[in-house]
């Protein structure tokens, strides 16, 4: 390769580009994001199908059934998944289901205490602990949680979260295994998350529940496959996330928008930072040509 | 006899267990029993990984290797998270046994555990991924070639979901009517075909091989016949 | 500085001037914040309102969490040791948590309560339920505490086989486990997706209710796409025939499928790593500095 320093002109220019202090670029992608938050910039999100089919699945629950969200995530995803799950908490809510809340991942109990905090109590008071809602928490041991949950829901949650026998708690006192929930909702960042929850869970019943799932960019691509057929509605990152708030505002407009519309508000740093994205891939092939010797091989 | 027969032998009637239990449902039983141990075992296998932790860093502060300093920090910090919640000092009560003090809560963020969660672990947590977005962007400057046929498919569609993913997807072809018949030049559009079509017939493919991998394996395993888990030893 | 909080590198005197300079301008930044911090709640009713509201355990949470955010922000200059201090902080009590979490959810609730349930009752779980099958129980807990205790032999320095017979579970179960799931929900549920009709149909209703079935054009190329994408991939993955002639041309389509899913996970992956990092930025505007 040719010595950038010894290019002139413009494509002298793009060739030292080349070899820019990743730190400028750090910077710009720092101001990318920072700008847009600060100036408050918000766009009109479009909800896809597959958010619409995640609202319909949580539409379809009867009235006073009992739905499990399962919050398999960590204060790592959180940006991505906590605007799905707080959106998912007031739907189910607004729906009257009952919601059973647990989690797979050691964090995961508290992004859902935090839920419960944040979306149910103040929005929902006439909610009672261990009537209406109850949490489970965590438990150790992945996919063996499932399994055993499966089919005796007992043994692997003898008690809550807050050492309550099961059978002390009105909404769990009869509860035996999965087959006593409509709908499990899986908020996942990985494993364990909604593809154990599908294997597992939907595998074990596969007529008696529907599995949704909200998950991040990054693991989304290993759920695909199992929608529409195994998995009946599936959250794609944040958008995901900003389009279900949309379809949930839409018809339960009670929430708080700074609550259920972080979603939204995320989205807007999103366009500045994906399009420094685009500018760098071309800027960094413009670079590359640039630096290659004319005429001469690769 | 000790250090191979009995884990092959336990290692393969734990495994026909598990499978026995999905197809005779009156072994079911025994595999909640066997998958209740295995979960047990995952959550000793944290109280291991912590003990490794302070092995690891105890003797990296006796052998005062350089940043020895750190190691110590790392201590101080695991042990004082530990006491706290093992002990659960200032856990609030529970309501119904205010006097039992360990039946109270340790993680809410009025209790010193739920305080360490909310303000240290979860900001440290949070930004130590956050930093990722920094490096995709150097990443994608200095690594993301167009260089043949493959790279260019794989920029291409990366740009178009980078665009259909926010406003701009829907600035730049949002006035094509989406029932005209060009509706498909839409980038949303491309972008869901994109996923649901092409995206998902990778995954579905990479996934049935993964699935062919998981189940030869599994079954080497099981039958005795891959016993590489023993070599360490 | 010391040995104890540097990695044994020896810094030149130019490096070392470049290196003060640097955290002279952090401290600089850093302080600057802290005043527009501390300006924006004096100037804002509601800004120091909600500080008023706050308890004090709180706003000094927010001053620590806000710390370690730039602490682990600062690494992106260089390497240093406040950074250091966040990563060894996290670690330990990231390890701490996970180990107390488990401990409280489920070795206690799992395991101490069928070992000694009068002892779990009174001191921990006044709620529990008495057991109906007490021996039984108890007898089941003695197997996952003894191989819970071959698992912690690991740490010893002598003996390290005896870990083996708790891991030849683990592995024995994960395999029983997974040998199903694999081939029930990725290997014949997968084909299954894949086998649908090819030409789609679409069902419309008029006002009157009377359903038409017409063509689906798009979605009949989008079920070709699929079969097709799944079948070049494959063959693609299928290394004991030679790539030539017809599996050739398959498994080059197949590369060129694997690369559109690549480049479609690679826009998703940016997505999520933006949003973890607009959060940080969001607390540090909105829950530190009261802007935003």
């Amino acid at each position: 390769m040719t010595n950038p320093q010894h290019i002139g002109g413009i494509r002298g220019f793009f060739a030292r580009l080349g070899g820019i202090d990743r730190r400028w670029i750090f910077l710009a992608m720092g101001l990318s994001i920072a700008i847009p938050i600060l100036l408050k910039l918000r766009f009109p999100e479009y909800p896809g199908p597959m958010a619409k089919a995640t609202f319909d699945a949580v539409e379809k629950v009867p009235e006073g059934s009992t739905v499990l969200l399962s919050f398999d995530y960590d204060p790592a995803s959180a940006a991505e998944l906590q605007p799905m799950a707080s959106a998912l908490v007031h739907h189910c809510a607004s729906r009257k289901l009952k919601i059973v809340f647990m989690a797979l991942w050691p964090l995961g109990k508290q992004q859902a205490d935090r839920t419960i905090d944040t979306v149910l109590k103040p929005f929902h008071p006439e909610y009672r602990e261990g009537i209406d809602y109850a949490q489970l928490g965590f438990q150790a041991g992945n996919e063996g949680v499932i399994k055993v949950m499966a089919t005796n829901l007992p043994k692997q949650y003898p008690n809550d979260a807050d050492g309550k026998a099961i059978g002390d708690i009105p909404l769990l006192k009869d509860t035996k295994d999965l087959g006593a929930f409509k709908l499990v909702a899986s908020i996942s960042a990985g494993y364990p998350g909604a593809k154990e929850w599908v294997q597992y869970g939907n595998g074990a019943m596969p007529d008696a529940f529907e599995v949704v799932s909200g998950s991040t960019g990054v693991q989304v691509g290993q759920l695909l496959p199992y929608y529409p057929k195994q998995m009946e509605g599936l959250l794609v990152a944040v958008k995901g996330a900003a389009e279900y708030e949309m379809l949930v505002e839409a018809k339960y407009p009670a929430a708080d928008p700074e609550v259920i519309g972080q979603g939204r508000v995320r989205m807007g740093p999103q366009l500045v930072a994906h399009l420094l994205m685009i500018a760098l891939i071309v800027l960094g092939n413009i670079a590359m040509i640039a630096g290659r010797p004319r005429g001469g091989a690769r | 006899m000790l250090q191979r027969t009995i884990p092959i032998a336990i290692l393969c009637l734990s495994g026909a267990i598990m499978v026995g239990a999905y197809f005779i449902s009156s072994a079911q039983s025994w595999g909640e029993t066997v998958t209740t141990w295995f979960n047990i075992l995952a959550a000793v296998a944290f109280v291991l990984g912590a003990g490794n932790l302070i092995a690891m860093n105890l003797e990296k502060i006796s052998s005062q290797r350089p940043g020895w300093g750190y190691a110590a920090i790392t201590l101080v910090s695991f042990a004082f998270m530990l006491v706290v919640g093992l002990l659960k000092l200032g856990a609030v009560p529970n309501d119904k046994h205010p006097d039992i003090h360990l039946a109270g809560s340790y993680d809410t963020p009025a209790s010193p555990f739920g305080w360490m969660y909310e303000y240290v672990m979860s900001p440290l947590t949070a930004t130590m991924f956050a930093l990722l977005a920094f490096y995709v962007a150097s990443a994608a400057f200095r690594a993301f070639r167009a260089k043949n046929t493959e790279s260019i498919l794989l920029l291409g569609t990366a740009f178009i979901v980078l665009l259909a993913q926010t406003a701009a997807g829907m600035f730049l072809t949002g006035w094509i009517p989406e029932d005209s018949a060009f509706a498909f030049l839409r980038l949303d559009k491309i972008k869901a075909g994109i996923i649901e079509h092409v995206q998902t017939a990778g995954m579905r493919a990479i996934m049935i091989g993964i699935a062919l991998g998981i189940a030869a394996m599994s079954l080497r395993l099981i039958l005795g016949i891959d016993r590489s888990y023993l070599s360490k030893n | 500085m010391n040995e104890s909080m540097t990695n044994g590198n020896d810094e030149k005197p130019a490096t070392r001037r470049r290196s003060s300079f640097l955290w002279f301008s952090l401290a600089l930044l850093g302080i600057s914040l802290c005043v527009l911090r501390v300006a924006v709640a004096s100037q804002d009713g509601a800004a120091a309102s909600a500080e008023a509201a706050r308890t004090l355990w709180q706003s000094i949470g927010i001053w620590v969490a806000a710390f370690m955010t730039l602490g682990i922000f600062s690494f992106l200059y260089k390497d240093n040791p406040f950074y250091k201090v966040c990563e060894s902080v996290l670690i330990g009590v990231s390890a701490a948590y996970w180990m107390v979490s488990a401990f409280w959810s489920t070795l206690v609730p799992q395991l101490f309560a069928k070992l000694s349930p009068t002892l779990v009752k009174s001191y921990a779980m006044p709620s529990l339920t008495p057991s109906e099958t007490p021996g039984l129980d108890f007898a089941l807990a003695l197997v996952p505490l003894a191989l819970g205790g071959m698992l912690l032999w690991r740490l010893a320095p002598k003996g390290q086989w005896i870990s083996v017979w708790p891991i030849a579970m683990v592995i024995g179960v994960t395999a029983g486990l997974r040998l199903i799931s694999a081939v029930e929900s990725d290997f014949l549920a997968q084909i299954s997706a894949t086998m649908r009709p090819l030409i789609a149909l679409e069902t419309t209703t008029d006002a009157a209710g009377v359903a038409t079935r017409s063509f689906d054009f798009w979605g009949t190329v989008g079920g070709f796409v699929g079969v097709i994408g799944v079948l070049s991939v494959l063959s693609y993955f299928l290394f004991s025939i030679e790539h030539k002639g017809v599996v050739g041309k398959s498994a080059r389509l197949g590369i060129w499928f694997l690369m559109i899913t690549f480049g479609g996970a690679f826009g998703l992956t940016v997505m999520g790593r933006i949003t973890l990092l607009a959060q940080r930025f969001e607390f540090l505007f909105k829950d530190w500095l009261g802007i935003g």
